[in-house]
């Protein structure tokens, strides 16, 4: 059997350091170039479907997080008043949880509502992402119900052939709502 | 908190089963699968490295790369970690334990540029699991893999003698079987959230 | 002149005769998890192309320098670098297309087509030629998947190439985004863009590219997985195979 030498091992060892040295420079270059502007895409599409779902607001505060999960976020319109909220609320749909981000204003009506993320089925609940859909939730407050064939009142009409996901998009916005009934509550009581 | 794991577990096998649903690991899945004993010896060896690279990559990312800010980093470093892992964890059982060498080891190189096992390691600090979740979640994918692979071995069993048009023999017919396999897998999505929901 | 009509058949190689996805069977991970849109599709394969040539262009002018030994996990640490490096510029300026790749796009790491190429072409290969390869084999990755996700996404969405605005939005605004297919995206065949669609739909293309080839008197398509793999020579299931060949034959 063929000894190994200190040279055989040193040789490969230092070469993928080396290897490995320069790779890690490289990155960390590309990184220093890149970061700040995906940490601004980033807020750039928050600050984007933010707009979307609460279109009077022109400023956002702070995120907040609630005990019940869900963050919040106040919102000032053009005059610096409280225009309203915007939450993300999660709700557990047919694939996973699915992420809704929904815009109430300060009187309590959902002014609009986003998917931010979902597993559901493509073509079937993920129809939830339509703006057909997600029009069916502006102008609602109270605690909505899914119905299968009216969108009046407190309905929310389902996406055919995708009843849970509906439910689950509507819990979510239910539980935003009830959020927003607590806040309200409590800057009026203190 | 049982419950909690028992969804993760169950989801990583059933309804976002690696191989059929989310397309990881399908070279094996093609490959290895024509006889049920190498099935089942190369999914036994997947669970493994899927539970140690998970255990292993976990705390490097949360207390060495997060740490420093060095996220950008993870792909190269859990890549050279699971490839170096692989390679020790070769080296001693075939010293330590030749019986189990024997049966996983022969499929443990494979595992190295293996999509699946990088996957799970990234998919769990994509979901932002904490170390408890990813090694269930982890630990399910590897057993997702595991019964993919057997109910598939079983299928192909039957198509060897099976009569197949000349152009659709070999991988064409192959494919199409797991075509028919993963549609099965699709009457799974809505149980699982439904069960524990 | 020779030289440079080796060249071209270099290049065209990779688009039928050797296509990567059809004819060599690798990288099938990413061909059945991104063809549910054409968009997401040609990202794919641009994303992948990218790496490609340059891991094959570093490879092939580090040939002589990578120690025989290492020279896995080197071939590992470049490709992973240039896929990492392609991540962070997608994230920065086509973070739609990031979105729609997810996982996937780092996980070009494992695609076994770049392993493969550095492995069986770049590492024996002039620089020139490797880059070369590199294209070639790109092009027709980014093609196959194209076809792919053109079949799926046509029958499984009733649409095409929607959402290729948000790719084409690094070249400026781009007012085409799509557009929809008569009949069909008001009946859509759900089943195409679902997973056991992917698994479907390459089967077909598969046995077509065989008919194929078959006329042409070319060998069909075997699942290679094992000699295109890098990691054959130190692969003990293959040497066990031969074994009980050996023993049985």
């Amino acid at each position: 059997m063929k000894k190994i030498s200190v040279k055989d091992i040193l040789v490969p060892t230092v070469a993928l350091l080396v290897f490995c040295l320069v790779a890690t420079a490289l990155l960390a270059g590309t990184n220093m170039i890149t970061k700040d502007k995906i940490a601004q895409n980033a807020v750039e599409t928050e600050k984007a479907s933010r707009m979307v779902v609460l279109p009077e607001g022109k400023e956002f505060g702070e995120v907040k997080a609630l005990d019940s999960g869900l963050t919040v976020c106040e919102a000032k319109n053009a005059e610096g008043k409280t225009a309203g909220y915007v939450f993300t609320s999660g709700a557990k749909g047919y694939g996973g949880t699915v992420l809704v981000m929904v815009g109430i204003d300060a009187e309590g009506t959902v002014t609009g509502i986003e998917i931010l993320s979902h597993a559901e089925t493509p073509g079937l609940g993920a129809n939830a992402t339509k703006d057909s859909f997600k029009e069916r939730f502006i102008g609602k407050s109270g605690e909505l119900t899914v119905d299968k064939n009216s969108n009046d009142g407190q309905n929310v009409q389902a996406i055919t052939a995708a009843t849970i996901t509906s439910k689950a998009v509507t819990s979510a916005v239910n539980a935003a709502i009830a959020e927003f009934e607590n806040i309200k509550g409590g800057a009026e009581n203190g | 908190m049982a419950k909690e794991f028992a969804a993760i577990f169950l989801t990583a096998i059933l309804t976002q089963n690696f191989v059929l649903a989310k397309f990881l690991g399908i070279c094996p899945f093609l490959g290895v699968s024509k006889k049920l004993n190498t099935a089942v010896g190369m999914s036994a060896a997947v669970i493994f490295v899927m539970g140690l690279a998970t255990a292993v990559c976990y705390p490097i990312n949360k207390f060495l790369l997060e740490k420093n800010g060095l996220e950008y980093l993870q792909t190269i470093v859990f890549i050279l970690v699971i490839a170096a892992l692989v390679q020790l964890v070769e080296i001693i059982l075939k010293k330590y334990i030749p019986s189990l060498y024997n049966a996983l080891g022969i499929y443990l190189p494979l595992i190295t540029t293996n999509c699946a096992v990088l996957g799970v390691v990234i998919l769990n600090i994509d979901e932002g699991y904490n170390f408890a979740q990813s090694m269930f979640n982890s630990i399910g994918a590897g057993f997702g893999f595991m019964l993919a692979m057997v109910m598939f071995a079983g299928v192909r069993s039957r198509l060897e003698s099976c009569d197949i048009p000349k152009f659709m023999q070999g991988l064409p017919v192959t494919l199409v079987a797991a075509s028919l396999v993963a549609v099965s897998f699709l009457g799974f999505t809505g149980i699982v959230e439904n069960i524990f929901g | 002149m020779a030289e440079k009509k080796n060249l071209v058949k270099e290049l065209t190689k990779g688009f039928v005769a050797e296509n990567p996805v059809l004819r060599l069977v690798l990288g099938t991970c990413p061909t059945l998890a991104v063809t549910t849109s054409v968009s997401s599709a040609i990202g794919m394969g641009l994303a992948a192309m990218i790496v490609l040539v340059c891991s094959n262009v570093v490879i092939s002018a580090l040939r002589k320098v990578i120690p025989d030994k290492v020279r896995i996990p080197a071939y590992i640490v470049i490709i992973a670098s240039f896929v990492t490096i392609v991540q962070m510029v997608v994230k920065a300026f086509v973070p739609a297309l990031d979105a729609a790749l997810g996982v996937y796009l780092p996980l070009i790491v494992v695609n076994c087509i770049i392993l493969g190429r550095a492995e069986a072409y770049a590492s024996k290969n002039p620089v020139l030629a490797s880059a070369i390869d590199g294209v070639g084999m790109g092009i027709g990755f980014t093609a196959a998947l194209f076809l792919m996700a053109t079949i799926r996404e046509v029958f499984g969405a009733g649409t095409f190439m929607v959402g290729i605005k948000d790719l084409l939005s690094v070249f400026g605004d781009v007012s085409f985004n799509g557009f929809s297919v008569p009949f069909l995206n008001e009946n859509p065949m759900l089943v195409f863009i679902l997973p056991p669609g992917g698994f479907f739909v390459y089967g077909i293309l598969m046995a077509c590219a065989n008919k194929l080839a078959e006329s042409k008197g070319k060998p069909r398509a075997e699942l290679r997985g094992c000699e295109a793999c890098p990691m054959a020579q130190t692969c003990s299931l293959n040497k066990k195979e031969k074994e009980e060949v050996a023993a049985n034959g």
